[in-house]
């Protein structure tokens, strides 16, 4: 089972209503917003209709919407230390 | 001297369109022209692994061409009975950048 995973990039504003209706039914309400669909005929009839607005990738399994958002957090630039003890046990499980 | 006066300062609304579309617009122009190829691609690829097709992608591929196949004319002007030699700039297409303008009517 794959699924689309879109992203509307260009936003909908001032195309005909039935534009903004298809990326409604997709559930993309704002720029930058991603959904993830199981691939199907009719979803792709959807994104067919609009192929300008969106960017598409295929992928294996969905994500929530938390996971989406942590792809684009940054690195925090830094660790934190464990004890000598911790760290060897970690490292003889795993 | 601050202030040149120029038709779009001296009388209220006045927007104009450059007749000619510039070099990076047709640069972006492509780039778009290659987003949507790839969307379609995508789009295609997946229905094929699953064994499925889909009306308007085969519609897609049968009618329109490729970024690469078509020609600078189609790129960048549109078909526009109007017009002395029936073409204009595809920049003053409404909403250029958001719509797919390929194919022209046969013979022009």
């Amino acid at each position: 089972m794959s699924y689309f995973r879109i992203t509307l990039v260009r936003s909908a504003i001032g195309l005909p209503r039935r534009t903004t209706d298809v990326l409604k039914a997709l559930g993309l309400k704002k720029r930058m917003a991603t959904v993830f669909h199981a691939v199907s005929p009719s979803v792709a009839g959807q994104i067919m209709k609009v192929k300008e607005l969106v960017e598409v990738r295929e992928v294996d399994k969905r994500l929530t919407k938390q996971e989406v958002r942590l792809e684009r957090k940054p690195d925090p630039g830094y660790y934190v230390e464990k004890y000598s003890g911790a760290e060897y046990k970690e490292n003889r499980t795993a | 001297m601050m202030f040149k006066p120029s038709s779009p300062l001296f009388s209220g609304l006045l927007w104009k369109i450059p007749w000619r579309i510039s070099a990076p617009q047709k640069a972006r122009q492509r780039k778009r022209l290659r987003a949507v190829d790839r969307v379609v691609d995508t789009v295609s690829a997946a229905l094929a692994r699953n064994g499925q097709t889909a009306k308007p992608v085969t519609r897609w591929f049968n009618e329109m061409p490729r970024e690469e196949e078509m020609l600078p004319k189609d790129k960048y002007t549109i078909f526009d009975k109007k017009e002395k030699k029936y073409r204009k700039g595809i920049h003053k297409l409404p909403k250029w950048t958001r719509v797919s303008q390929r194919v022209n009517p046969p013979g022009f």
